[in-house]
């Protein structure tokens, strides 16, 4: 008999369901959340999800590349979920989410290394606040016994904390760079390359950095006019690659994934479609001379034990 | 002997005479010194009381050549049949002629006795005066008589020239396939192959056990279904003489009764049948899951499994479509090394003797039948999905419990015949859903008592078979509420709330019933299997108006097609229920024994015959057969018609269409039927 299926689209989310007996898998996107960015529709190991690109109006802003997804092909694993770097997918099994492919290691989780010294703090703190693009960080102060200050007027004799919602971040690292010096400490977890070659990069377009969530990774020069990247804010998602209507003017490549260790096929083909075969094979690599490395101080501390 | 159908009446000689005068014209041979016997039968009153048999057997007295003619009663009968040798050794007959009843019914009866004669069997001719004579004219006897007599002259025309013909002998290979491994393929192959023959069971899913195999109790006894089932399928696994090709088609069938060439596609499991142990560690390392269909998708299976646990071939089986290609199955397996990604289908060819064809029957979606709310009401199931439920091992543990909110229901609805026996979608009775309802309805009373209500909605209750009746009063003692309605303005409505339904139906003489219940079950209709119509394309055997498998006679030869050598058995043949689908496959077992048991198959020798030297090979006749058993094969140099024996069935289309005259059918050639056609008008031109 037929399996019930669910796909609803609305202004918010878009919501896939497979509605069994005894289970319900439910995928969820949050478009406010989404980027529109490359991410997904490559990792996805059944080529459900497809980004499109959006019709733009004469004198409106570009808009973000819309992402759909197949009822057909999801079958819920979880890779998009997990490789989100806006955390805008959720796929849970019935309502909690738990994703079989990180529980049983046939996929490996982002690692998002953000570091928070809350020591260094001064003033308000409210430049960290203010700096992250995504509206991820949270800067409070309490008094010694615990309570929560609201109106920070004077810092004097209470603590500060900063949360960050680590799950939507996409580690871009304005924060470290723009808010107050040495609170916060972001290393990236998608590396590569972006590059707008200005000869072929239209005048007085601007779709790349209508659609860039990240505040200051594109800018618009004085000068030209022209969009350029600044490498050390860009997590290189390709949100703006996908709207960029001169082929070959804005070059990315990711080259790099920063993960929590696996052994798993799907993830070489997810990080073969996401960076390039030589992304693969650089890891791989890495892999290999890791566990060389491994086994050879097996050895010597085997040996050590022996001799002592 | 395979029966044929010969359109003795219907078939027109070829016209071509005129046309090819070079044709030398054999003369006939037989003529002068031939002795012809004709017995009258009288068939009890059947023929006697309407033609008068002695004048009947005074005029073929009186034809050339009848030496000896005779009326008796009875001439199928023993006695009959020794006076007969008695007459024919006595005086020296060497043609036979039988006035009586159809050829259909007592040729070979009488091809047997003429042999016990010591005469060629095919010396020998009926002339049909009951159906032709004694049964359509029983108001006018004297021209009964008249028409049975030129009946007679037209036999003894045709027996004047009657050529001894010798039977064509085929070898048999000893193997036989079984296609679809359900519970009457099973017994069908298990029985087979303990006569020690060699038997491929074919099956298109992973696993053999049919829908058996997904049912929890079976009725009346109420033993465990897989119970029972699972230890023959065992069995069937570990038969030295039984190999299944299960996750496999069958892509074509070449060749006829006693040698069919078969093409089988193996689709690839990615797992390497012979190293895979069944051991289920690859399934505790795979992270995905998907719907399963042998839980009709309430529950779920991995993306490596087995569809249930006792599924033989206990053979694992990825399944791409949701497999993320993670390789934790590689892993797992380790050693064993049973996992193959680059598997791709295989296509193998076997020889066998006979086919069983056991395909059985698929399930009606009932979504397109509105009154139901099926797929659009959260607690309206089918019945194989109540039965995935209820069973233990099922994706609930046996738990019937509600699809909106998880919770057991405290009452609940059966509807009866939803899509069967209904004109506008299947207009046959599905058989078995009476019996499984009062089964589900009995099961649900004796296990929650007064904490459940059940409701039958039903229009006829058919419990017509052994134990059956007796099930039914049980259902009905344990408080079961039967309510009759008609199958027309059966309606169910959902209260959006709380998700309960309510079910609408109206009596016989018109008044409405309703019953608020938690849960609906739909029995729907049991519908021919979505393989049927290739398989019947492929072995060439029809499906009847329902899409059902056409037996050869519905009542005497209900096993056997009209293919020789093809079987039916179980629901492919028909709707049915276990224990006949069990004692069909038993039946099919015997019948497709009875050819491979056989040293070389006997066909008929009523084959077309192509003249090589006049044969231009035009394909003609390639196109007329409706057997594919005439083909155009170069030969040489020349295209030439070849006929395949074993399955030519002799109608005579291929000699009738050829426009070059190079088929001749034996005794049915032209100089026999033009013979009798002057027979006929010979008459005519006297009167």
């Amino acid at each position: 008999m037929p399996l019930k299926t669910i796909k609803k689209d609305t202004a918010e989310a878009l919501t896939l369901e497979w509605v069994l007996h005894v289970k319900d898998y439910k995928l969820t996107l949050d478009k406010n959340r989404c980027v529109g960015c490359q991410i997904c529709a490559l990792a996805c190991p059944k080529e459900a999800i497809r980004t499109e690109e959006q019709l733009k109006f004469s004198g409106e802003k570009a808009r973000k590349a819309r992402v759909d997804i197949d009822l057909a092909k999801c079958n819920f694993c979880g890779i998009c979920d997990v490789l989100c770097p806006y955390g805008a997918i959720n796929v849970a099994l019935d309502g909690k989410h738990i994703l079989s492919v990180v529980e049983k290691e046939s996929f490996p989780q982002l690692v998002r290394d953000i570091q928070v010294d809350t020591s260094k703090c001064s003033g308000s703190c409210m430049e960290t606040e203010e700096a992250c693009p995504l509206d991820l960080i949270k800067v409070s102060w309490f008094t010694p016994d615990g309570k929560t200050v609201e109106n920070v007027s004077s810092t004097e004799g209470l603590k500060p904390k900063i949360e960050v919602q680590k799950e939507y971040c996409p580690c871009c690292r304005v924060c470290e760079i723009k808010g107050l010096e040495g609170v916060m400490r972001v290393r990236k977890f998608l590396y590569g390359k972006i590059g707008i070659h200005p000869e072929k990069c239209p005048e007085g377009c601007r779709d790349c950095l209508d659609v860039c969530p990240i505040t200051g990774a594109l800018y618009l020069s004085d000068e030209d006019k022209k969009v350029y990247p600044d490498e050390r804010f860009c997590v290189y998602c390709g949100a703006c690659k996908l709207v960029c209507p001169v082929d070959e003017a804005l070059e990315l490549k990711r080259t790099k994934i920063v993960h929590t260790p696996v052994r798993s096929g799907a993830w070489n083909k997810a990080l073969e479609r996401l960076t390039s075969p030589v992304g693969v094979s650089k890891e791989l690599k890495t892999k290999g001379s890791l566990r060389a490395r491994e086994s050879v101080k097996k050895r010597l501390d085997l040996k050590g034990e022996q001799y002592a | 002997m395979p029966k044929r159908v010969v359109q003795k009446t219907f078939r027109a000689p070829s016209k071509k005479k005129e046309t090819r005068p070079k044709k030398v014209e054999v003369k006939p041979k037989a003529i002068e010194g031939s002795r012809i016997g004709v017995f009258v039968c009288q068939c009890g009153s059947n023929i006697a009381s309407v033609v008068d048999v002695e004048d009947l057997t005074g005029y073929a007295k009186t034809l050339p050549n009848v030496v000896y003619a005779e009326n008796m009663n009875y001439p199928c009968s023993r006695q009959g049949q020794d006076n007969m040798i008695a007459a024919i050794k006595k005086n020296k007959l060497d043609r036979v002629v039988v006035a009586g009843c159809s050829p259909r019914l007592y040729e070979p009866t009488f091809q047997r006795c003429v042999s016990q004669a010591d005469l060629n069997p095919w010396l020998f001719e009926m002339a049909n005066i009951r159906e032709f004579a004694s049964y359509p004219h029983q108001n006018a006897p004297k021209k009964a008589t008249e028409k049975a007599k030129d009946t007679v002259r037209m036999a003894v025309a045709k027996a004047r020239l009657l050529e001894p013909l010798k039977p064509i002998e085929l070898p048999i290979t000893k193997k036989v396939m079984v296609i679809g491994g359900g519970i009457s393929g099973i017994n069908a192959a298990l029985d087979l192959a303990d006569m020690g023959f060699r038997v491929y069971v074919v099956e298109k899913t992973e696993t053999i056990g049919g829908y058996m195999a997904l049912l929890d109790k079976t009725f009346p006894t109420l033993d465990c279904s897989i119970c029972i089932e699972g230890p023959k399928m065992v069995d069937v696994g570990r038969h030295p003489n039984i190999e299944i090709i299960s996750f496999a088609d069958v892509l074509k069938v070449d060749g006829h009764v006693g040698n069919f060439k078969v093409k089988i596609r193996k689709n690839p499991r990615y797992v390497i049948a012979k190293n895979c142990t069944g051991c289920g560690e690859c399934k505790d390392a795979c992270p995905i899951e998907y719907p399963n269909y042998a839980d009709m998708y309430l529950g779920v299976r991995k993306a490596i499994s087995v569809p249930y646990d006792q599924a033989v071939p206990l053979i694992y089986t990825i399944n791409r479509d949701y497999c993320i290609e993670c390789f934790k199955c590689v892993d797992a397996c380790g050693a064993r090394e049973a996992i193959n990604f680059d598997q791709k289908p295989e296509e193998i060819e076997i020889n066998v003797g006979a086919i069983i064809l056991s395909i059985g029957y698929d399930m009606y979606n009932p979504a397109d039948l509105e009154w139901t709310g099926y797929t659009k009401f959260d607690n309206v199931f089918t019945a194989l999905e109540f039965e995935r439920l209820i069973l233990a091992a099922g994706p609930t543990n046996g738990k019937v419990v509600r699809a909106s909110d998880g919770q057991k229901p405290h009452s609940i609805a059966f509807i009866q015949c939803v899509g069967s026996r209904d004109i506008n979608r299947y207009e046959y009775c599905s058989s078995f859903c009476c019996m499984y309802t009062l089964k589900h309805a009995v099961m649900l009373k004796e296990k929650y008592k007064d904490a459940i209500e059940v409701y039958v909605f039903y229009n006829d209750m058919r419990s017509n078979f052994k134990g059956y009746e007796e099930f039914y009063n049980r259902a009905q003692k344990s408080g079961v509420k039967f309510i009759r309605v008609k199958l027309e303005n059966r309606r169910i409505a959902q209260d959006d709330q709380t998700k309960n339904l309510t079910v609408y139906g109206e009596t016989e003489d018109g008044k409405p019933v309703s019953a608020n219940v938690e849960m609906v079950v739909l029995a729907n209709a049991a519908i021919p299997a979505n393989t049927a119509p290739e398989l019947a394309k492929i072995l060439n055997i029809p499906l009847n108006k329902d899409g059902f498998f056409v037996e050869c006679q519905p009542k005497i030869r209900p096993t056997d097609t009209d293919m020789p050598g093809i079987f039916l058995a179980g629901a492919c043949q028909g709707l049915k229920d276990i224990p006949y689908s069990v004692a069909q496959g038993s039946a099919a077992a015997a019948q497709a024994a009875t050819v491979l048991g056989k040293p070389n198959w006997i066909v008929e020798p009523l084959v077309a015959k192509v003249d090589e030297d006049t044969c231009s090979g035009c394909r003609v006749c390639e196109s007329a057969c409706a057997y594919h058993a005439i083909n155009v094969e170069k030969v040489g140099d020349k295209q030439l018609a070849k006929v395949t024996e074993g399955l030519c069935r002799g109608c005579g289309i291929c000699s009738s269409a050829c426009p070059m005259d190079a088929i001749t059918m034996p005794n049915y050639s032209d100089r026999q039927i033009v013979a009798q056609i002057g027979a006929v008008l010979q008459k005519e031109e006297k009167a």
